[in-house]
């Protein structure tokens, strides 16, 4: 299967090829469902073609009788055909068209449904891989690719059909005639095909310049408040010019090449008018023809026309939407690592064990070798160890969002891989470092995960976690809408939402990824207080940053390179002067004020 | 001075922003009626020739595209006539001619239709894109950049599909009803006429109502398609969170509703275009015009000949009826999306220079005068009640908690925003009276989060300006960030940002403080809210930083000590309102907001801070 056509999406790593037999084994089970409408829109584009083709044969059969000058009776019966045949033309056509068009809407509807749902139910090292702009384009702007391939293959049903209705009777009169039209074909094919194969080139350098517009507006607009602050706009617009100058060359070069292509095959039927002027002429002097069949020849060549086109450009134009569709049932093919099990855990006590957990994100890297860890329910955990330690890695483990390889991990005595995960995940509570919201109401936000939970809830929620005095300063409150990823509020502000939203959950286990950012002192300890009050009675890792955070735990776990290397509280660590300390000394003593009294006198030194 | 004058008279007719060009009033002006804007853009004055050169050879096209038929049909009746066998040749000829002046006429034509519409793309989307930088930040914090994306893109190239092939097209169409129309009465008994024209009225009247229907489920399915990018989009990059809070079928309802407007709105259309009725107008019209013909022909008005070049007249006629509801959408969706620009581009920018606007050297003395600000749009005062002093030179750190104005406040200072009461003075001129160049070329900010481009190292310092090799690494060095960048796989060529190498908050913030260095900034900004992760590079930054402010009027928003030390001036905000001001240890002493910022940040009681200086 050729690999073009992709326009500008590169290969993925779960993409596949399907051999052809699979692929339309597959489009057809698609299309199963719809089996009666496929019926009626093969049957009726089948119909109107018939009534198409015909024409251009009936009328030169009118002007036949002209010439015959035949009873007027005759030629009345005639016209009524005609008149007949096109009504019915119209009707195959409305249903043939409604009804190919309600069912390529509905098939392409119930792949991005499959598709959609597929994807979600892949694990995160699926998304670490692939982009969401691919994975969404891939959803969206393939599915409707692919159901435009389906149209195009019942247009070339009709083309076969025109074309033989329309040929037959042309050979019938006069084969001569017949054989310099169809030398035509070949040279129809082959101009086609090769002027596609450039388009193809041309139309991907197009769309790839659009696409560099496109980044650079959004790179130019999300950084516009430092362009301002600079005064910038100068530089920032030359260049904005130099790649639009670009795209502008680009599409006007594809655009000039594009615009051969009809005035080309003009020429051609001027060509074959003059033939057919020539031969036909000589025929009629010579008594051979008559007008009626220049004329049948005339018209038919002008119907033919469209159809042999539609066939020649078929194959390549197919193959995009087959290609489409490849890329599509890649993407619902891909097998997702994590199985759910089916076992539902209700009341979660929050006993966590790690036995001889092996886990690796890439083959022969591991992360976790032979990992040991037991957490009594109730008890608070705090992480700490160098970037790369596998801090994060030990708490999305836990979170079913990564699978691991070897050992197991255990929940109240049971294997996580039993457990049924929607119920599991439900009672664990997950506060990322980078807090993530919805652009959606604060409300919202906040009973996401929670939907019946009513407004007295969310202010509960949001005065346990450091107050609601900041959200009645907002101008809608609580219903205040809060952009993409909350960019409405601070940063201090999202995060207090997110412990909020967690909250509402009630998990019996918490897993916290302490933000690095730093916030007004004021607001760190209203967050400091919120987690305190999140934590409470609740089995508790955290991913610790702070220096707050490691004082107030009941045991502080020190990883490197996936080993725990030292534990136990901050006093007895530092006593110990060992690992620990260093890392005390590098990421937490510069929170600390002596440090900030060191720093000083030094500056005043 | 004279080109001031000159200026003032034309600023009524433009878009008065914090930024345009200074030659093309072109795309400086402002525009009322989406049609007329899109008109002005196509017939200015170097698309002028093109556009009636585009004409004439449509019209060409399809006149040598009509005309073959009369030809061809005398030919038929000349060679049934004995003894014309010597013509053939001569009519081979004819028809080959006049076959071949349509198609090339017709590439002609097609050429100047698409060297127009790719200039429209061009220009629409340079002018959209300069009005993006024109406007003010207030704009822009209420904009979202995917629909900021899809306007520059799209909603633009709508405009280029409206002249190849929509307008041409149309234009086509049009001239196709015409001709034959016009051959007709010249070659065939005038009364015949009629029958083209009363179909084109007919055509024309249904066309209208036609479009009207379809128009909504046209703009519905393409608005469907956009939400259903969002809604992927938005569930897909927090798939983090529907996993981990089991939100899988939230997300997926969510799609569902999308997808199943789209595919409604698909199939609403895909129902009206399929009745398109012209169609079956046009089969009659043939019908009866080959009954009449036949009469005519009986009666030896025509001949066979003339028959035939008539029917083949009409036949032209199904060009106009299978083009014009493509065509006609495409320009309903051009006008939309024409709109949905200049919606955006006709927003009034709150800030701009005013007439007579000032250029001078700053000193540094800054003076807030009864200051207080809201955000534009919105009721809640920000800020409120503002007075302050700095001298030249001086240090001032402000603090207070989140929310409570202070990265608000400077960014008054370099007009981001404009204040609704009070004033900013600087050496005592109003900022307003500054010209924008002038007022920020001589401020520097270091932003919170810190922006970096898709860029190398050595562009994100140099930041547009030309500057040498030696001078980025030396305020590279000066900013501490040296070092690191020496790491770096290329060095200062480095590519950073989305596409390249992704920096730290603290490496981020090096590279800022670098950047400001190179403007040498009379007044400087500095939002310090990022921490760093190691206390190595806190160390560093902390110089880097204390090296930036000497002789430079210096805003610090911090909570670190070792900076509010360093100041001469400490504002302590909270609501809006300034509550306290003065030096560490009088605060410390006699600020109760104060005290509860720092006090319990170090698990240090009162005395012991009091005590620990």
């Amino acid at each position: 299967m050729s690999k073009m056509g992709f326009f500008g999406l590169g290969e993925e790593g779960y993409d596949r090829v399907y051999s052809d037999r699979e692929l339309f084994t597959r489009v057809i089970k698609l299309f199963k469902p719809h089996r009666r409408s496929m019926i009626i829109v093969i049957t009726f584009i089948c119909l109107s073609s018939v009534t198409y083709g015909l024409t251009p044969f009936l009328m030169s059969l009118i002007i036949k009788q002209l010439e015959l000058e035949s009873n007027p009776f005759l030629l009345l019966i005639f016209l009524i055909n005609i008149f007949i045949l096109n009504s019915l033309g119209y009707v195959f056509n409305y249903v043939n068209r409604r009804q190919g068009n309600r069912m390529v809407y509905r098939v392409c509807y119930n792949l991005r449904r499959q598709t959609n749902l597929r994807v979600l139910e892949q694990d995160l090292s699926f998304f670490d891989k692939y982009p969401t702009g691919r994975i969404v384009s891939r959803i969206n702007s393939d599915g409707q690719k692919f159901g435009g391939s389906v149209t195009m293959f019942t247009e070339l049903i009709s083309s076969f059909f025109v074309l033989i209705i329309v040929i037959i009777p042309m050979l019938i009169i006069n084969p001569l005639l017949t054989g310099i039209f169809m030398l035509m074909v070949p040279l129809v094919f082959t101009f086609t095909l090769a002027f596609r194969k450039v388009a193809r080139r041309k139309s991907l350098l197009g769309q790839r310049s659009l696409a560099q517009v496109n980044a650079f507006v959004q790179e130019s607009m999300a950084g516009i408040q430092i362009i301002k602050s600079f005064r910038k706009e100068n530089a920032q617009f030359e260049n904005f010019q130099a790649i639009n100058k670009q795209s502008f060359r680009v599409n006007m070069s594809r655009a000039l090449f594009l615009s051969i292509l009809f005035p080309s095959l003009d020429i051609l039927i001027a060509i074959l008018y003059a033939l057919l002027v020539f031969f036909g002429g000589n025929f009629i002097i010579q008594g051979v023809l008559s007008g009626s069949d220049i004329y049948l020849f005339l018209q038919s060549s002008l119907v033919l026309f469209q159809p042999l086109l539609q066939i020649a450009g078929f194959w390549p134009q197919f193959q995009e939407g087959l290609s489409a569709a490849e890329r599509i049932f890649a993407l619902q093919d891909s097998e997702s690592y994590i199985k759910q099990g089916n076992f539902v855990l209700n009341e979660i006590k929050g006993k966590i064990e790690f036995d001889n957990l092996g886990f690796e994100y890439v083959a022969d890297k591991p992360i976790f070798k032979n990992f040991n860890l037991v957490i009594q329910p109730g008890e608070k955990v705090a992480i700490v160890g160098h970037t790369g330690a596998g801090k994060s890695s030990l708490t999305k483990i836990l979170l079913r969002l990564y699978e691991f390889q070897d050992g197991d991990v255990r929940i109240d005595d049971h294997s996580i891989r039993d457990i049924s995960l929607r119920e599991f995940r439900q009672s664990i509570g997950f506060i990322p470092q980078t807090p993530f919201l919805w652009a959606d109401t604060i409300t919202n936000n906040i009973t996401y995960g929670s939907p019946n939970a009513k407004k007295e809830d969310v202010i509960w929620a949001l005065k346990q976690s450091g107050g609601i005095e900041w959200v009645k300063n907002l101008d809608d409150g609580i219903d205040t809408f809060i952009l993409e990823r909350g960019k409405v509020l601070s940063m201090g502000q999202r995060q207090l939402v997110v412990f909020a939203r967690v909250l509402m959950q009630n998990p019996s286990i918490l897993i916290l990824d302490e933000a690095t950012a730093m916030v007004d002192p004021f607001t760190e300890v209203q967050i400091q207080e919120a987690m305190e009050k999140v934590m409470e009675g609740r089995t508790t890792i955290v991913i610790a940053h702070r220096l707050t955070t490691v004082r107030n735990v009941d045991r502080i776990i020190v990883l490197d390179h996936g080993r725990i290397v030292e534990e136990g509280n901050h006093e007895n660590l530092l006593q110990k002067n060992g690992y620990y300390a260093r890392l005390y000394n590098t990421y937490f003593r510069h929170h600390s004020y002596e440090f900030l009294q060191e720093i000083q006198s030094k500056r005043t030194q | 001075m004279k080109s001031q004058k000159t200026k003032n008279q034309n600023s009524i007719l433009k878009n008065k922003s914090e930024f345009h060009l200074d030659k093309d009033d072109f795309f400086n002006s402002r525009h009322k009626g989406v049609r007329i804007w899109i008109l002005k853009h196509m017939v200015n004055k170097s698309n002028k020739y093109l556009i009636i050169l585009f004409f004439t050879f449509i019209v060409l096209t399809s006149y040598f595209g009509s005309i073959l038929y009369v030809i061809i049909g005398k030919a038929i009746d000349i060679f049934a006539t004995p003894g014309n066998s010597h013509l053939v040749v001569n009519y081979t000829l004819l028809v080959l001619f006049i076959g071949l002046g349509s198609p090339i006429s017709g590439l002609l034509g097609r050429t100047f239709r698409e060297i127009i519409a790719q200039r429209i793309e061009r220009d629409v989307r340079k002018e959209f894109y300069l009005n993006l930088l024109g406007k003010s930040q207030s704009f822009h914090d209420s904009q979202r950049i995917g629909d900021l994306m899809a306007r520059a893109t799209n909603d633009v190239r709508f405009l280029n599909f409206l002249i190849s092939p929509a307008l041409g097209m149309i234009l086509d169409a049009s001239i196709n009803l015409i001709v034959p129309v016009y051959l007709i009465g010249f070659n065939y008994p005038i009364e015949l006429v009629f029958i083209p024209v009363i179909f084109s009225i007919i055509f024309i009247l249904y066309l209208r109502k036609f479009l009207k229907k379809l128009t909504p489920p046209t703009i519905k399915r393409r608005l469907a398609f956009g939400s259903m990018n969002t809604v992927l989009n938005e569930s897909l990059s927090g798939i983090e969170v529907v996993k981990s809070m089991a939100q899988e079928e939230q997300s997926v309802e969510k799609y569902k509703d999308s997808a199943v407007n789209y595919r409604d709105a698909g199939i609403e259309q895909g129902d009206i275009q399929a009745k398109y009725l012209p169609i079956l107008f046009l089969s009659i019209t043939i019908t009866l015009s080959l009954t009449i013909s036949i009469f005519y022909n009986r009666s030896g008005v025509m001949s066979i000949g003339d028959v035939l070049g008539f029917i083949g007249l009409l036949l032209r006629l199904r060009f106009p009826v299978n083009a014009s509801i493509r065509s006609f959408l495409m320009v309903q969706e051009a006008i939309v999306g024409a709109g949905r620009l200049l919606e955006l581009m006709n927003k009034k920018s709150e800030i701009y220079d005013i007439d007579g606007a000032i250029s001078k050297k700053i000193k540094g003395n800054i003076k807030f005068e009864n200051l207080s600000f809201s955000y534009p749009g919105t009721q809640n005062k920000v800020l409120k009640n503002i007075n302050f002093e700095v001298s030249a030179g001086q240090t001032v750190a402000i603090v207070g908690t989140t929310g409570s104005g202070k990265t608000t406040l400077t960014k008054l200072i370099s007009r981001l925003y404009d204040v609704n009461n009070g004033r900013i003075l600087i050496d005592g001129t109003d900022v307003k009276n500054f010209s924008l160049k002038s007022l920020r070329d001589q401020i520097a900010y270091i932003e919170q989060d810190i922006f970096i481009f898709s860029n190398s190292i050595f562009d994100n310092i140099a930041f547009g300006r030309d500057s040498s090799e030696k001078q980025v690494i030396s305020v590279a060095q000066e900013a501490q960030a040296h070092e690191f960048i020496q790491n770096l796989p290329d060095q200062y060529n480095t590519e950073v940002g989305e596409r390249g190498v992704q920096l730290s908050g603290g490496e981020r913030q090096r590279i800022a403080i670098a950047r400001a260095f190179l403007t040498d900034p009379k007044i400087l900004i500095l939002d310090d809210s990022s921490s760093s992760i190691d206390s190595e590079t806190e160390e560093r930054i902390q110089e880097a930083i204390f090296k930036i402010l000497s002789g430079r009027t210096t805003f610090i928003i911090t909570h670190r000590l070792s900076q509010i030390r360093w100041a001469d001036l400490i504002i302590v905000l909270s609501q809006g309102e300034i509550v306290n001001q003065g030096s560490h240890e009088y605060l410390l002493k006699n600020s109760r907001e104060y005290q509860k910022i720092f006090i319990k940040r170090f698990d240090k009681t009162l005395t012991e801070l009091l005590g620990g200086d």
